[in-house]
């Protein structure tokens, strides 16, 4: 090995070193901002922190989503009006393995119960009222995701490979990721790609003759960004990501109307989504507060454009306490072929009634607490958060006419435990 | 959003080597803050993404890995 090189180890052992006395002053004071993934199904690199992991970490989170009824107003005479609850187990697990190796390893459980929109008709007075799934849904998703990182001095690369299974629905992904810190590591770029290949068999097919027996689709992504340290407390980063899905890419539960006569859903077997995330990070030391910002511009080629606007106030308070209220605004445009109804046929033949391509705005609101203490040479953090979602068509940006009458509203409460070694 | 965008054209300045000063290594105590990361929240940004992927048309603004679909 040559003098550079080994000097090029020396320094980076020493910069390991700092890295680990800082840590031990600031527990989780990973150095994040160089974080310039945007993690999709099957894409290396979660949007979190890609700064070095040199402790062992384990993150647990439980929560449970409720949605609302939907108004009587709004739904069939006779249709259930209770919806979807979701109890879901988050657990991460992170470890160092060597100086430049670390393994991360997410587990997610979720069960999940209730009746789901269906597919829509014309109301007594014209407007239109849901139909709900008439027997109530129950599924349970685990979802394992195993992600290897590799540091080098100035970049990082990163191998994912992960399952996801449903009594009705299989995925296995994998993705490849890279980062490059440069001009003393004020400047990342990162890119990664992701392939996710799923396979569809719903249930009870044989009772509903709309619905497939089997189908099958793949969804790939790419990803590639700029992080930029623009003040000692001030960061932005922006972020491209592509995904082309392709196959069964249709709701194989949901229905729509056609001439009066329910005909299955059914969508174009490709679709081009592009999103535009970026992301403004401000603190503010005599508040002892950072403010966060996020934008994200979304398009794809069954016209739908959408825009998502969040922000949150990190408020620290005494030595061990944390508030972060934070908002979010949403608003989309519909889908070029959705309807709540059709009074004529498509000569392309795709339908869908389906709330997630209709019109509307949503508007949430979260507020989180977190607690940290140091005891035993662990360091914990305790969180509890609330969060509501409510959606119309009032809200979007654009006027909306007739909104679909299965939007939704719901409820998330959520506890976590971290733990750092 | 004001800000976003002068944010935005300071960052195009900086990387055309004609704008902001480079923060050195020992200036950066304030960004290694656990709330200055790009997602302080790990687990919920995962989980908002995977809600929001599941009710919505747009894609995950950041966060959700894994696949499936969980999309009732």
């Amino acid at each position: 090995m040559s003098h550079p090189a080994r000097r090029g180890r020396r320094k980076a052992r020493a910069r390991s070193a700092r890295r680990r006395a800082q840590r031990k002053r600031k527990p989780s004071a990973l150095a994040a901002l160089t974080s310039g993934a945007l993690a999709l199904p099957g894409l290396a690199g979660s949007a979190a922190a890609e700064g070095l992991i040199d402790q062992i970490s384990s993150e647990y989170n439980f929560s449970r989503y409720s949605e609302g009824s939907i108004p009587a107003s709004k739904v069939a005479p006779g249709s259930e009006r209770g919806r979807y609850d979701i109890d879901m187990h988050q657990v991460h697990l992170a470890a160092p393995l060597g100086e430049r190796f670390a393994l991360g390893l997410d587990v997610v459980h979720e069960s999940m119960s209730g009746a789901t929109p269906w597919y829509v008709i014309p109301g007594d007075d014209g407007d239109p009222v849901q139909v709900m799934t008439g027997a109530t849904v129950e599924d349970k998703r685990t979802d394992l995701l195993l992600e290897g990182k590799y540091y080098m001095d100035r970049s990082l690369a990163s191998l994912s490979g992960g399952v996801s299974f449903e009594k009705d629905y299989f995925a296995i992904n994998g993705g490849l990721g890279g980062q490059l810190d440069f001009n003393d590591k004020n400047t990342t770029l990162s890119s990664g790609v992701g392939v996710s290949i799923d396979s569809i068999d719903p249930t009870d097919s044989a009772e509903f003759p709309l619905r497939p027996d089997h189908e099958k689709k793949q969804s790939y992504s790419a990803y590639a960004g700029i992080s930029q340290v623009l003040r000692r407390n001030v960061a932005i980063q922006s972020t491209l990501t592509y995904s082309l899905g392709n196959g069964f890419l249709s709701d194989p539960y949901k229905e729509a109307l056609v001439l009066g006569e329910p005909v299955a859903d059914s969508r174009p077997d490709l679709r081009n989504q592009i999103a535009w995330l970026s992301r403004y990070r401000h603190h503010f030391s005599s508040l002892n507060a950072t403010f966060h910002t996020d934008y994200q511009f979304y398009w794809d080629d069954w016209n739908i454009t959408a825009h998502t606007l969040e922000v949150a106030w990190y408020q620290s308070l005494f030595e061990s306490f944390r508030l972060i209220p934070s908002f979010r605004y949403y608003s989309q445009g519909q889908a070029d072929f959705y309807a709540n109804y059709y009074d004529q046929a498509r000569s392309d033949g795709y339908y869908s009634s389906d709330y997630r391509l209709s019109p509307f705005g949503a508007i949430s609101w979260r507020l989180r607490a977190e607690a940290h203490f140091r005891t035993w040479e662990i360091d914990w953090v305790g969180s509890f958060s609330w969060q509501r979602y409510l959606s119309s068509g009032s809200y979007a940006l654009g006027k909306v006419s007739a909104p679909n009458p299965g939007l939704v509203s719901f409820d998330l409460y959520s506890v976590g435990l971290t733990t750092r070694f | 959003m004001r800000a976003l965008v002068a944010s935005l054209s300071l960052a195009a300045l900086c990387l055309s080597g004609t704008g902001c000063a480079a923060v050195k290594p020992w200036e950066r105590d304030v960004l290694a803050r656990p709330d200055m990361a790009w997602e302080p929240d790990t687990l919920e940004a995962k989980r908002d993404a995977h809600v929001h992927y599941s009710k919505e048309a747009s894609l995950p603004g950041g966060g959700a890995g894994g696949g499936g679909c969980g999309c009732n």
